[in-house]
């Protein structure tokens, strides 16, 4: 200590902004937002939800424009059809090719200059069309054929199609919501236990993998004797939650937006509620899970042991992603308070509605309360195991070891 | 100065240091020798806090050390550690950050760093694509960040060309000028003794030398070589020396009684003609197989 250059002291090393958690969180985003593949793969997923929707909307908006061939006799019916068919289905136009007899049409049939052939039999109508099917066109006249030959045999006999069939009418009334809501309500359910499951699956494995990287190099050592090693997990857990939630929202904006271009526009008010209740959950039932999966990796010495200590974890993501997805009726409601499957299950139900105020804040709390002690656990076994090289470290020895 | 106190660290049945002292003084190169399994890396590492302490205590500048103490010792783990796939200036910083420097001037530093180690063009680079030997200049510029108060170095000669282990010793010794303790571990003899200043031998856990090399060389029972112009048989006839080697005119004694080897040179000035008499020092291996056999 002969010169000033030695004494660390005047050296400012300790003029601090940051505390150690926060470098570790902000290199982890970092270098990971850097990395190509994890662009790429996220560009790749927002662009395939957006082509998804896109596709589904194109799909129902696309216009079916048949042309129907009629001879002179088949004419007015075919006419009616052609009028009456947006009223049926908004999605077929059909035109009407006027031929002059039953050999023209079919030979017109044959030449694919029309889709179907409409005439008279003896005992009704037929519509012949050549092999493939005209679903649309069939529904459609079926429909305008019944109403219009009805009509006219009610008007043989002296009534009409309304006193025939006054007092028929059955409405109907749903006392949860409509087919289509719970149908909708269905699908974006399997959406969130997806992307739960993916996320999870997907960041854990990253994390670790990270944590492994360092452990394998040796990295972890120099960072452990500058930083308490609890700074260092929890830097990795947030930094790898922040980057899981960024995504999921990512994910979930571009699923909305894209939802609120097609016909299930109306929705998406309804479906912000739970979406945002969705995020909640999924960022406890993360951060509980992102602990368990930093321990997986500070069990094992190489990545090839990875497999091996990762494999309950693994186990788990699965039982949460059948659980969530099969799960009904009283298994459902129970499952939704127990962590972590909690966590996709509660915002299903959520969606499907008839939820009391109560539940999902019950829920989460629990879920939250659960996080709590995999994280006490988590940095226990994490400690303890990060630093023991040579082989895997089971989790009794990381649970017993001495520091 | 950096002191080490009966530090012990037991793994299950197995004691990996067996109550160990010894010194690294301030601006002085302290080697730490010992085979594999000798308790090394597991006593490097309890000094740099990385590993749990079940008995013992270590000092800093006379007081127990501290986490902030040991930040600001450089600290080369055994098996190189750094990031494989991030760009070396990144990671250098990040270190540097961790260790308590602010952002610019860990920059400032590290890039200094890299230029004086010719690695000013690479600063984007991997880690793992620089050679062996370029990738342990960044390791050791990871150790040296922020300017260290001391250096624990595990093995960081080894694996390095002749080339790489001068500019390496060049750059220790800049430090231990200023003053800083530096201690290392090698099991390349020749170069532990071309280095360093002192000397702590482990074997199985304990502590079974230490000191300067002079010093170690000094300790043991003193031997003496003998050429005559005659032959030297009669040697064997004298009390207080033992006989290690006899060949026509020459001898190798080993003192066992003081001043037998003043009666030795005295009988051999009166039979004859002495080419040659010379204290003969052990070299530093044969020190260390003596100690650690």
């Amino acid at each position: 200590m002969s010169t000033d250059k030695s004494s660390p002291d005047n050296l400012d090393t300790d003029r601090r902004d940051e505390p150690p958690w926060l470098l570790v969180t902000r290199r982890e985003v970092v270098s990971r937002i850097t990395d190509k593949s994890f662009l790429l793969g996220t560009a790749f997923m927002v662009v395939l939800i957006a082509g998804f929707i896109g596709f589904s909307a194109w799909q129902e908006e696309r216009t079916e424009t048949v042309t129907l061939a009629a001879t002179p006799d088949a004419a007015a019916m075919a006419t009616a059809v052609a009028d009456a068919a947006p009223g049926v289905d908004e999605n077929v136009d059909v035109t009407v090719v006027e031929v002059d007899d039953r050999a023209a049409a079919e030979s017109a049939l044959r030449e694919d200059e029309v889709d179907a052939w409409l005439h008279p039999t003896d005992d009704g109508w037929q519509l012949t069309s050549e092999s493939s099917e005209q679903g649309s066109l069939t529904d459609v006249v079926e429909v305008v054929v019944q109403q219009q030959v009805l009509a006219d045999n009610a008007a043989e006999v002296g009534t009409t199609v309304e006193s025939l069939q006054a007092g028929s009418t059955v409405t109907t009334a749903f006392l949860r919501g409509d087919a289509e809501k719970a149908g909708v309500a269905e699908a974006v359910g399997f959406v969130f236990v997806f992307l739960f499951y993916f996320a999870a699956l997907v960041f854990g494995m990253q994390l670790a993998s990270s944590v492994i990287e360092e452990k394998q190099s040796r990295i972890v050592e120099i960072i452990a004797a500058a930083i308490p090693v609890r700074h260092l997990l929890a830097g990795k857990v947030l930094g790898n939650t922040a980057l899981a939630v960024i995504q999921l929202m990512v994910y979930l904006v571009v699923g909305l937006v894209g939802l609120s271009f097609t016909s299930y526009k109306s929705y998406v008010p309804a479906l912000s509620g739970p979406t945002a209740w969705f995020i909640g959950f999924f960022l406890a039932g993360f951060i509980a899970l992102a602990c368990l999966w930093a321990v997986a990796g500070s069990l094992a010495s190489r990545t090839e042991d990875l497999q091996a200590t990762s494999t309950p974890l693994t186990m788990l993501m699965l039982v949460m992603f059948f659980g969530g997805l099969s799960l009904d009726g009283r298994a459902q409601v129970i499952a939704s308070f127990v962590p972590p499957v909690s966590a996709v299950v509660m915002p299903k139900r959520i969606l499907a509605g008839g939820v009391e105020w109560w539940e999902p804040l019950l829920a989460l709390g629990l879920l939250a309360a659960f996080a709590a002690v995999t994280v006490w656990i988590g940095e226990r076994l994490y400690r303890r195991a990060l630093l023991q090289t040579g082989g895997r470290v089971s989790l009794r020895q990381a649970w017993s070891a001495a520091e | 100065m950096l002191e080490i106190r009966e530090l012990t660290r037991r793994f299950g049945e197995n004691t990996a240091v067996d109550h160990v002292s010894f010194e690294v003084p301030a601006g002085l190169m302290t080697g730490f020798v010992g085979g594999n399994g000798a308790g090394k890396t597991t006593t490097m590492r309890m000094v740099m806090g990385v590993l749990g302490i079940d008995e013992g205590e270590v000092l800093w500048q006379g007081r127990p050390i501290t986490r902030l103490d040991r930040r600001r010792i450089g600290y080369m783990p055994e098996e190189r550690g750094l990031y494989p796939k991030q760009p070396i200036l990144d990671q250098l910083v990040y270190i540097a950050q961790l260790k308590g420097m602010d952002r610019v001037a860990a920059r400032t530093q590290v890039t200094e760093l890299l230029e004086r180690f010719g690695l000013g063009e690479r600063t984007k680079d991997n880690l793992e694509k620089l050679s062996l030997g370029n990738q342990q200049r960044v390791q050791i510029i990871a150790s040296v960040l922020p300017r260290p108060a001391a250096l624990v170095l595990d093995e960081p000669f080894s694996g390095l060309d002749p080339r790489a282990v001068d500019s390496m010793v060049d750059l220790l010794r800049e430090y231990t000028r200023d003053g800083v303790p530096v201690l290392f571990s090698s099991h390349q003899l020749d170069l532990v003794e071309r280095l360093c200043d002192r000397l702590v031998v482990l074997s199985q856990g304990r502590r079974v030398a230490a000191g300067t090399v002079a010093e170690l060389r000094d300790a043991g029972v003193p031997r003496f070589r003998l050429v005559l112009g005659g032959d030297a048989g009669w040697v064997r006839d004298l009390h207080g020396l033992e006989v290690l080697d006899l060949e026509g005119a020459s001898a190798l004694v080993e003192v066992r009684q003081d001043g037998a080897e003043q009666h030795l040179v005295a009988e051999a000035t009166r039979r004859g003609d002495v080419h040659e008499f010379v204290r003969v020092r052990p070299a530093l291996s044969e020190i260390y197989r003596e100690a650690t056999a």
